[in-house]
């Protein structure tokens, strides 16, 4: 008897079997035509496309802080970026508006240029990049700390700066471990609701004008219309997001990188 | 010429070792007796507890691994991405340094390589032919080599062609080997015995 196996399918049985028996209840007994309706799609789209856009700003930010970390221990720094992790995510949503508000300087400025976050698709990225940054962080490190720095330590000898070799001969490298890390972050950023039900409940721009993202729309379908809508939308935003996970997965093997 | 008097503490282990010489030297020593430390120290992957490190009589002790002008090769040194002719020029671009194509060809036609393709796709052994040309033709004042000849066929010849190219070049080699013989192609030979230097020849 393997043990280890059967343990093994036990708990991932914990995290599955809800999931399923969301889509059977979602497809079956508790099916609405609400929760499939144009409305809900848009929000799906809503949230795969800022969800991806905040993975690749994380991609682009965070990755040389990860790198960072990966070669230089900085307790206090890895402590201070899981922060947002850490707390809860309506605190992050709220400590967004007060930056962006009238209330400092840097508010009043971006509100003088016409920069707002408020209900905005910027103010939406803001938040998912923010607390999907220590997820995305926290995969990555573990990489670079793999990667051989045998590679690095020759690239320093030949004279190249670490700016250069972070750039030359680590990133062209690490393809595949920031593709996974990305996509994970993309999954975090998928299933947020805290700090953008704070930020951006809805979106009052084209063109997602009056579009609320798919975790606040599942809310407020709970809220408003009771558990069959809820059920029905959470039934179709599993089933999407399973798919585009796959896809990505697909795709991420098939990549040589 | 390489002036190294270094005290270096890691865990259990201590190295007090003294190396100062100039041209083609040999570091021999059980496994563990500290040659990788003390390259390490030298190269500037490791900072010294005590003592200092000069270099062609400029001090180096404290400068990062990308000021001292010393390149440092072990078997798993490479730029795996790269294909093999913009390997070996890698290093003098970054130095801005300017290539002539006979002297890459003379490298070449002297190590052996007479391979193309990607990095990482080529054998251990082409991947230590190549990094160490391509540590030549960018011109450091000394080559660090752990054990970096051990999967070179050849070996005897491939090590007196390396000599030679870098005493043309004026460029001090410090290598460690696993090969008895190799010390007899040295300059200079160096043991270490569980962390202290004594200095053979």
């Amino acid at each position: 008897m393997n043990w280890l196996k059967l343990i093994s399918c036990l708990s991932l049985a914990l995290l599955v079997i809800p999931v399923i028996l969301l889509l059977y209840e979602g497809f079956g007994p508790l099916r609405d035509p609400i929760g499939y309706s144009y409305v809900v799609f848009r929000a799906i789209e809503l949230t795969l496309i800022s969800s991806a856009i905040a993975a690749a700003l994380c991609v682009t930010i965070f990755t040389p802080l990860a790198y960072y970390f990966a070669r230089n221990k900085n307790s206090l720094g890895e402590a201070l970026s899981d922060i947002p992790a850490s707390i809860p995510h309506p605190i992050i949503g709220v400590a967004i508006l007060v930056i962006v508000s009238p209330l400092t300087p840097f508010g009043r400025f971006l509100l003088s240029v016409g920069i707002n976050f408020f209900n905005t698709f910027l103010g939406l990225i803001t938040a998912l990049t923010i607390v999907s940054a220590p997820i995305y962080i926290n995969s990555v490190h573990p990489f670079f700390q793999s990667m051989n720095i045998a590679h690095e330590n020759y690239a320093l000898g030949l004279g190249a700066s670490k700016f250069r070799t972070f750039m030359s001969v680590v990133l062209p490298n690490s393809g595949r471990g920031i593709l996974t890390a990305s996509l994970i972050a993309m999954s975090r950023a998928m299933s947020e609701f805290g700090s953008i039900s704070i930020v951006a409940y809805y979106v009052l721009q084209q063109p997602f004008y009056g579009v609320s993202p798919a975790p606040v729309l599942i809310f407020q379908y709970y809220t408003y219309y009771g558990l069959g809508p809820a059920v029905t939308a959470s039934a179709v935003m599993i089933l999407v997001s399973i798919v585009i996970m796959i896809l990505l997965r697909l795709v991420k093997r098939s990549t040589k990188l | 010429m390489i002036v190294a008097d270094v005290k270096k503490r890691l865990g259990d282990f201590s190295l007090d070792a003294n190396v100062s010489d100039e041209r083609f030297i040999c570091l021999t020593g059980k496994n563990g007796s500290g040659k990788t430390t003390l390259l390490n120290l030298i190269g500037g992957i490791l900072t010294p507890d005590d003592g200092h490190i000069t270099l062609n009589s400029k001090e180096i002790t404290n400068l990062s691994i990308e000021r001292r002008q010393v390149s440092i090769i072990t078997p798993d040194s490479c730029i795996p991405h790269l294909d093999v002719e913009r390997h070996l020029v890698w290093g003098a671009k970054n130095k801005g340094l300017t290539i002539e194509h006979d002297y890459i060809a003379e490298i070449k036609t002297s190590l052996g390589i007479n391979f193309d393709g990607k990095v990482r796709k080529l054998s251990l052994g082409m991947r230590e032919r190549l990094a160490l040309a391509t540590s030549l033709i960018s011109k450091p004042e000394l080559i660090l080599v752990d054990e970096a000849l051990s999967n070179i066929d050849n070996h005897r010849d491939f090590v007196n062609a390396f000599r030679n190219l870098a005493a043309k070049a004026k460029i001090d080699v410090i290598f460690t080997t696993q090969y008895p013989e190799d010390s007899s192609q040295a300059d200079h030979q160096y043991r270490l015995d569980s962390g202290r230097s004594t200095r053979l020849f």
